[in-house]
């Protein structure tokens, strides 16, 4: 009895260990639909950044943890952007795996 | 022969402004600098580590802005507010031009159609 909850607390330290391992996942087809407002800048060749002045950057390709990551950091303020704050401020945590899903899952040629 | 002189000046400033457009730091001087920065994103930009962005082929003043974000704080990171606050303006542009010139990992992406058919 004891073993059995030894091995039952090992099992939920080892599931609190990997945080969100099913909702990391991320769904591309989701996240398709809801990159939409995104694709506004991210998907014009060349679009700039006003004050300052810079490339807003490429996404297709990047690891998915990564943007995930980035996204969060917008949400809380940990990054200062204003309009990647307000974009993020509206996203669930699922659907911020979703749009990192579907920007990971993109290629060269945005395929 | 003056009114000449003044127009050869004028060429030579447009000229300038020219290339300092295209090149946003010295590559060269950029790939000493990344040997840090190889730990985390690969060699060239080009992580393995999901964790770490690519930054292989990353346009380059993003980049630059990136760091910059870093080292002023308007990025919160642990480990690159350390980083980018040992970076000098000119470190900051040579890494931005020697990533960004690397084969690229990262792509622009473009419209789909959204069919709500499907």
């Amino acid at each position: 009895m004891i073993c059995g909850r030894l091995i039952g607390g090992v099992a939920l330290s080892a599931a609190l260990l990997m945080p969100g391992l099913s909702s990391a996942q991320g769904d591309i087809e989701a996240g398709r639909a809801k990159a939409y407002t995104c694709l506004g800048c991210h998907a014009v060749e060349g679009y700039r950044n006003a004050y300052p002045s810079y490339r807003v950057p490429k996404l297709g390709g990047q690891h998915q943890s990564y943007i995930a990551s980035a996204l969060q950091a917008y949400k809380s303020g940990a990054r200062q952007h204003t309009t990647m704050q307000a974009l993020a401020s509206t996203l669930s945590d699922e659907d911020i795996q979703d749009i990192a899903a579907y920007f990971a899952s993109r290629g060269p040629e945005g395929q | 022969m003056m009114h000449c002189i003044r127009c050869l000046g004028a060429l030579l400033i447009l000229a300038a402004g020219v290339a300092q457009a295209q090149s946003i730091g010295d590559i060269e001087a950029g790939k000493a600098k990344s040997q840090t920065c190889a730990a985390c994103h690969g060699a060239n930009g080009a992580s393995d580590n999901p964790a770490f962005p690519m930054l292989a082929g990353q346009h380059a003043d993003y980049l630059l802005h990136a760091l910059k974000a870093y080292k002023s704080g308007d990025r919160q990171n642990a480990i690159m507010n350390g980083q980018a606050a040992g970076l000098s303006e000119q470190d900051m542009r040579d890494l931005a031009a020697y990533f960004a010139a690397q084969t690229p990992a990262v792509h622009g992406l473009q419209r789909e159609a959204v069919s709500s058919a499907e």
